[in-house]
């Protein structure tokens, strides 16, 4: 295992990172746990999603990414996780350009990842410990540790003794409970969110927001995108906007942040 | 390569899609069941081209004027040769007796004279015996002075065996062809099922899954339809070869000179192993869009 701690929490990485035999730099551990450089992507020729973004995100950080629907929150995140490939920049991962990872190392890469969307993207007819379990059998963990590892992970979200119930039967805050489990079950050093409460009520928005802060508590970093003002202003997280494609910084909380436009921008 | 895990993975996705699986099944085997037909069809033309193809009769029609001491001789050359397995002597009356007992019109040809019907030798050669070995000896045997003629029936025969090789190769491109359809049909049928397991695979694919842990389970599902596909299509043919043999088993007997045959235990497992592979590759061919999360 291999610890960073830079906000004084361990960042646990059980895995060998991105491939095996392939070494990250020796001064990965001190170094910030995602920067992105001059990041571009062109979804369409002339007009630039992501135009030149610069972020820096240290290990254990909590930060909300905020902008107006189609401002590109998603694409930013899904470039981290290589759904996408940029067209510029670099994007560092623990020291590692991940935008520069070959196809068959992605695989490794994201299960140094967890990743919750807004529509969950939970298994309907598996059971919630199947759903949850998936991620630690692309591990090959053995059985036992799998039941352990996903009885804890079950316990973190609220979902403790609820294993066997098929995951359709569950209300939307709980599938997404489950999805949050799936995510933090294999101990990755970054959570990605992407409008994790867009399909949620609000207070069912908050509890899951607070689930992400408990899991942020024990030294996982996490980016949380989201439209949804009312939760950002409820935190004093640090904030991140993206406007006109590029990463725009906010202090600290929507509420330090008077007359920036930001309230107008997100609602 | 966690085999167990895939395996564990193949069956609880053959579990919970059964009934999609089901229908995949029943389709695969109407494919299957065509091919093996076409199979059973080429086989059974093959065995009768074999039977049919090659002639391994000689009939020696004597001279009128041949004495019974040159037949005896004639005859014991012949009986000395290793590819002559019989020898009959057959006279004009024996001749003139038998034709007019097989024919249907026996009164009216009862007034045929005797020596209108040459006295022969009846030769049975080894089967087996090359064309060329049989043309050489009817030329030896011309030769004799005692010898009218002789006929091997050889241009009845390749003309019989151009006609059944038409028909075997009619029904190796019948085969062939539907050994096409039935790759389209494993293909379409796989990729329906998979297109239900997007997501599944989806959320494999973000939990860091590699391609080839995905496919795993897949293939094995797929090897598991296409060969479970071919069974039970050997399973149909044989129960229609049974019922069709019980029959007119008699009929095509007395038609074909040979019983018919079913398909030879290799063409079995080809069909059973050809199922599993045709099932897996399909199903590797059509997660490839899948894959790409």
């Amino acid at each position: 295992m291999a610890s960073g701690t830079d906000s004084g929490a361990p960042v646990v990485r059980p895995f060998p990172f991105f491939r095996a035999g392939v070494r990250t730099s020796p001064d990965a551990g001190t170094r910030p746990i995602l920067e992105l450089k001059g990041v571009s992507k062109y979804f369409q020729r002339d007009t630039p999603t992501l135009r030149g973004v610069d972020l820096t995100v240290q290990r254990g950080e909590f930060v909300f990414v905020t902008g107006a629907s189609g401002a590109g929150k998603s694409t930013l995140l899904s470039l981290i996780y290589r759904k996408h490939t940029v067209d510029d920049g670099h994007i560092f991962f623990c020291g590692k350009d991940i935008a520069r990872l070959t196809s068959r190392s992605i695989p490794f890469l994201r299960r140094n990842l967890g990743v919750v969307f807004q529509d969950f993207k939970v298994i309907s007819h598996w059971t919630v410990f199947e759903n949850v379990a998936v991620a630690l059998e692309i591990l090959a963990m053995p059985r036992r540790l799998v039941r352990a590892r996903v009885a804890e992970a079950l316990e973190r979200v609220g979902l403790s003794g609820r294993g066997g119930e098929t995951t359709e039967n569950l209300s939307g805050g709980e599938q997404q409970r489950v999805a949050v489990a799936r995510a933090i079950v294999t101990e990755p050093a970054l959570i990605l969110a992407d409008e994790p409460t867009g399909n949620l009520d609000s207070h069912l928005a908050i509890d899951i927001l607070t689930l992400f802060e408990e899991i942020n508590e024990t030294g996982t970093t996490v980016l949380f995108a989201t439209h949804d003002h009312s939760l950002i202003a409820k935190r004093d997280h640090r904030l991140v906007s993206i406007e006109d494609g590029r990463a725009v910084e906010a202090r600290r909380g929507l509420s330090s942040w008077p007359g920036s436009g930001l309230h107008a921008l997100v609602g | 390569m966690d085999w167990k895990s895939a395996f564990t993975r193949a069956r609880r996705g053959l579990r919970e899609e059964r009934r999609l699986y089901l229908v995949a099944v029943s389709s695969l085997s109407v494919a299957f069941l065509c091919l093996a037909v076409a199979l059973l069809f080429m086989q059974n033309l093959g065995a009768l081209g074999e039977r049919w193809g090659q002639s391994n009769h000689l009939s020696v029609y004597l001279a009128d004027n041949a004495s019974d001491t040159d037949v005896a001789q004639l005859r014991v050359v012949l009986e000395a040769l290793p590819e002559v397995e019989q020898v009959q002597s057959v006279s004009s009356e024996q001749a003139r007796a038998e034709f007019i007992a097989q024919s249907t019109m026996g009164e009216e040809l009862s007034t045929l004279p005797a020596d209108v019907f040459p006295a022969s030798l009846e030769i049975e050669v080894a089967s087996g015996t090359p064309v060329q070995r049989l043309e050489s000896l009817s030329q030896r045997l011309g030769s004799f002075g005692s010898v009218a003629e002789v006929e091997t029936y050889s241009s009845f025969f390749e003309r019989l065996h151009s006609l059944l090789s038409a028909g075997r190769g009619l029904a190796m491109g019948l085969a062939l062809l539907v050994s096409l359809c039935v790759l389209a049909v494993v293909g379409n049928t796989i990729r329906l099922a998979v297109a239900r397991r997007t997501r599944e695979i989806e959320v494999m694919k973000l939990c860091g899954a590699t391609d080839s842990f995905v496919r795993r389970p897949f293939v094995l599902e797929g090897a598991f339809q296409g060969s479970m596909s071919a069974f039970l299509a050997l399973l149909l043919l044989s129960a229609a070869f049974l019922v069709l043999r019980e029959r007119a088993d008699d009929m095509l007997t007395a038609l074909m000179g040979m019983r018919l045959l079913f398909l030879s235990p290799l063409a079995m497992l080809g069909l059973l192993f050809g199922g599993a592979l045709a099932g897996a590759v399909g199903s590797a061919l059509s997660l490839r869009r899948y894959l790409v999360v």
